[in-house]
């Protein structure tokens, strides 16, 4: 029902703009295929920018991006500078839409932030951009650099002896900072003090002349010569906020947090090396060398997609620092893989790395080791048993070199941030695939851990091999006649979600794709619903092993095991309990029939169930033997609210450049006899099945947030009647008025002659 | 006799002919449009009706459609 073509969606921008193709003969180039028309673009106001004043340089044809004024850049993936100008990039800005031939990019603060992080200085930034510019760099974007960079490095956030510090050598900075309520009220003074209330190190006298006169910028850089570091202390559980404060949209002093590890002699060493097997791919090297650029550890994020070597990465992070290292997990099953990971990486000793989960709550022996565990485990607030507290009570006080946080988008909600401010540690290191979430809460990640040190670009990797090539494609299930006619009807508002899942067309379509990739192509399919009432029975229906939130730990062990391993179980129905870190590499089909609402994350994370790559490399490579070796369906009934969630959910690997085919003739009309639902007279079974039902029945599955100690250990609550519970429902207790009061209500209440029944007309006659 | 009445024939698939169904069931009586379901993606209503007929629809579509936000 002309929902518009698919693939033409993330280039909506630029259609826009082609009108003013006319007003700028003059400027567009005949060797350019793009004709200059992406240089202008809809801004905030949705408006459309006019970039033809821009100065064009005589080589353009020879420089691969476009600048513009408001912050956006434009990169040409065609280019032969491409990988240089994209490695700078990646760097320096915020990528915003990444299709196959043309990038766009961001320049904001907090990626310029980022870039003088990892060691680019602002005149190098500018130097470099204005290189790579097939215009002059406008000033409004050099101006915009500069501001943005000025402040940085000024101010430092120091672990030392369990006691955070911030440092400056500019006395007056730290006076700025101090004015600022909400970092003067973190701070703690400590007695014996100098005169103004910093602690001096490495101080060579008291400084001559008063603060006031340092204000001069030649001798504030004088000053910083000196190598004087003035510090006061903050409350370690204010250390976010005092942070967040700092963050170039407040007072513009960005802390920098670096571990100078090498020459760390408090803490004692781990002894650990990464094996010579232990290949890390160019793009692990890369982040790696971002995250350890000037020898010493920074704070930050890594973004690499699913299922193309995070691990690794972290690993590694973890044997270079060779210090204690906390590694957290989102849960139990991810423990478990994360310490096989260290195992199978690095040298370190068995004794040395350690679980702490509700199953298996070991210590490791020595003063330093890994520990692996999960969020929920350290900033769980309730009551705990004696040896767990005893373990976090170590966790606790212990300095971390190494913080590694896997899963990292996970970590805004309330509870995650617990962990970050009782777990010291010298560096952060937090590692995701999809940096967004729908509550925008992502920007406080910069705080929380640190800006982004690398993202990987999704379709360099696929074409690298690394990868998996994934189609992704939206098949288009028509609702039939009866359950859209439910759909519609108010009183079934409730039930919609469950009523557009079970639309018998999907359903028919889901079976088919199951038994087309299972015998012709002999693939290992997942199949995902978030509706509980659906996966329970889709997977009855066609006899497939599932796993929701409710299956144990045993029972989820066995079943993926025979999916791995069993000829004869190729399909497997997971809820959103397998949505994050369950590993199935084996798995390389998906048919997603719910989801929740318009979560992007979740598409990205159920695509990355499948990207690990398979098959040898040069079948993979481009001009391989099979074009695509996996595949992500998403089964949508059309004209109902999937449609548009669908849309949403799509977003994020659109931007990432993936494109959706839709599909909309499935089945094919031969096939039709053989599935299920093929009878009118079933599909009013399955109908009357999902109306009767109870409503939070066919609600969304209440999932707690991961399925270890506290989440065992508290009773299940999901929302329901009273009258399920009891077996009352559906009875309807009704109050009948005895005769006593019926002459009052008659007189109070006067029946309208006009609306009586024509039966009762006639009975009382004409009034 | 013959009763001729003048309307306007409607062809369309069977969930917006559902759609429209629904949105006659929705009127009060005096309101009804649909004169005839001819079958289920066939159906004859009142003349008068038809543009309100193709806003609510594309109002309905413009609900299920997602736009990313620029």
């Amino acid at each position: 029902m002309g929902h518009g073509e698919k693939g033409g969606r993330p280039f909506k921008k630029f259609k826009g703009a082609a009108k003013f193709e006319d007003s700028r003969k003059t400027f567009a180039e005949d060797d350019d295929p793009y004709g200059g028309d992406h240089d202008a673009y809809e801004d905030d106001e949705g408006k459309i920018k006019d970039f033809s004043q821009l100065e064009l340089k005589p080589d353009h044809v020879n420089r691969p991006l476009w600048a513009c004024d408001n912050g956006r850049i434009f990169l040409e993936t065609f280019s032969p500078l491409y990988k240089q100008a994209y490695d700078f990039l990646i760097a320096i800005a915020e990528p915003v839409c990444r299709p196959e031939s043309m990038h766009e990019y961001n320049l904001t603060p907090h990626s310029l932030y980022a870039a003088v992080s990892v060691g680019l200085e602002t005149e190098t930034i500018i130097a470099v951009l204005n290189k790579l510019s097939k215009t002059k760099l406008p000033k409004e974007m050099i101006k915009f650099i500069h501001e943005s960079t000025a402040n940085y490095g000024k101010v430092k956030l120091v672990l030392k002896k369990n006691r955070y510090f911030v440092e400056s050598p500019f006395p007056e900075v730290l006076k700025t900072l101090l004015r600022d309520d909400g970092i003067s009220r973190a701070r703690i003074t400590s007695e014996g003090a100098h005169g103004d209330g910093f602690t001096i190190s490495k101080a060579l006298g008291e400084i001559e002349g008063t603060h006031d006169e340092l204000l001069n910028q030649a001798e504030v850089a004088a000053a910083a010569e000196e190598k004087e570091a003035h510090a006061f202390e903050i409350d370690p559980a204010q250390v976010e906020n005092v942070k967040q404060r700092c963050l170039p949209n407040a007072l513009n002093y960005p802390m920098l947090e670096e571990y100078d590890f090498r020459n760390d002699t408090v803490n004692p060493d781990l002894d650990m090396e990464l094996k010579p097997q232990a290949q890390p791919r160019p793009y692990q090297e890369k982040s790696l060398s971002k995250m350890f650029g000037n020898g010493r550890a920074r704070s930050g994020i890594i973004v690499l997609p699913c299922g193309a070597g995070k691990s690794l990465v972290g690993v590694s992070a973890a044997c270079r620092i060779k210090k204690s290292c906390l590694c957290l997990a989102t849960n139990a099953v991810s423990v478990d893989q994360w310490a096989f990971q260290f195992k199978l990486w690095s040298t370190i000793r068995d004794e040395h790395i350690c679980r702490f989960t509700s199953d298996s709550k070991e210590r490791f022996r020595g003063n330093a080791g890994v520990v692996v565990t999960t969020y929920n485990m350290v900033a769980f607030g309730g009551k705990r048993s004696e040896e767990s507290e005893k373990i976090i009570e170590e966790i606790r006080n212990r300095e971390w070199g190494l913080l590694l946080m896997d899963e990292v988008h996970v970590v805004p909600a309330h509870m995650f941030r617990k962990v970050i401010s009782i777990t010291k540690s010298h560096c952060k290191l937090g590692l995701t695939a999809t940096l967004v979430r729908e509550d925008e809460r992502i920007t406080d990640l910069n705080f929380l851990i640190g800006p982004k040190l690398y993202e990987a670009n999704w379709l360099d990797l696929v074409k690298g091999g690394f990868i998996a090539n994934v189609q992704c494609a939206e098949v288009w299930c028509p609702m039939t006649k009866e359950f859209f006619a439910e759909y519609l009807k108010k009183e079934n508002s409730k039930k919609r979600q469950a009523l557009y899942v079970m639309n018998p067309n999907k359903f028919r379509a889901c079976e088919f794709l199951i038994n087309y990739h299972e015998r012709a192509r002999g693939d290992k399919i997942i199949v995902f619903a978030d509706n509980l009432f659906a996966l329970t029975e889709y997977a009855m229906k066609l006899r497939k092993p599932m796993i929701y939130g409710a299956t144990s730990h045993v029972e989820r062990t066995k079943i993926l095991q025979a999916f791995k391993t069993s000829k004869d179980v190729n399909t497997v129905f997971l809820s959103k309990v397998g949505d994050n870190s369950i590993d199935i590499p084996e798995a390389n089909v998906i048919i997603q029939i719910s989801s929740h609402a318009g979560s992007r994350r979740q598409e990205a994370q159920r695509l990355g169930r499948i990207l690990r790559a398979k098959g040898k490399l040069q079948d993979r490579m481009a001009g391989g033997k099979e074009e695509y070796n996996a595949f992500f369906y998403s089964l949508v009934s059309t004209d109902t609210q999937e449609m548009y969630y669908s849309t949403k959910r799509q977003q994020f690997l659109i931007d990432q450049g993936y494109s959706f085919k839709v599909i909309t003739s499935l089945p094919p009309s031969d096939e039709g006899s053989r599935l299920h639902y093929h009878h009118l007279d079933d599909q009013l079974a399955l109908l009357g099945k999902v109306l009767n039902a109870g409503d939070d029945a066919v609600g969304l599955e209440q999932l707690e947030e991961d399925a270890d100690e506290i989440a065992l250990k508290s009773a299940r609550r999901s929302q329901g009647s009273m009258s399920a519970m009891s077996g009352a429902k559906g009875m309807v207790y009704m109050e009948y008025s005895t005769g006593r009061n019926k002459g009052q209500q008659i007189k109070s209440k006067p029946k309208d002659p006009a609306k009586r029944h024509f039966l009762f007309k006639k009975r009382f006659g004409p009034t | 006799m013959v009763n001729a009445t003048k309307g306007v024939f409607i062809s369309c698939d069977i969930p917006m002919a559902q759609y429209i169904i629904n949105m006659n069931a929705s009127m009060p009586a005096c309101d009804k449009f649909i004169i005839h379901i001819l079958d289920s993606t066939h159906m004859f209503v009142q003349p008068h009706v038809e543009l309100m007929i193709r806003s609510q629809i594309s109002k309905f579509r413009e609900d299920n459609t997602y736009v990313k936000p620029s």
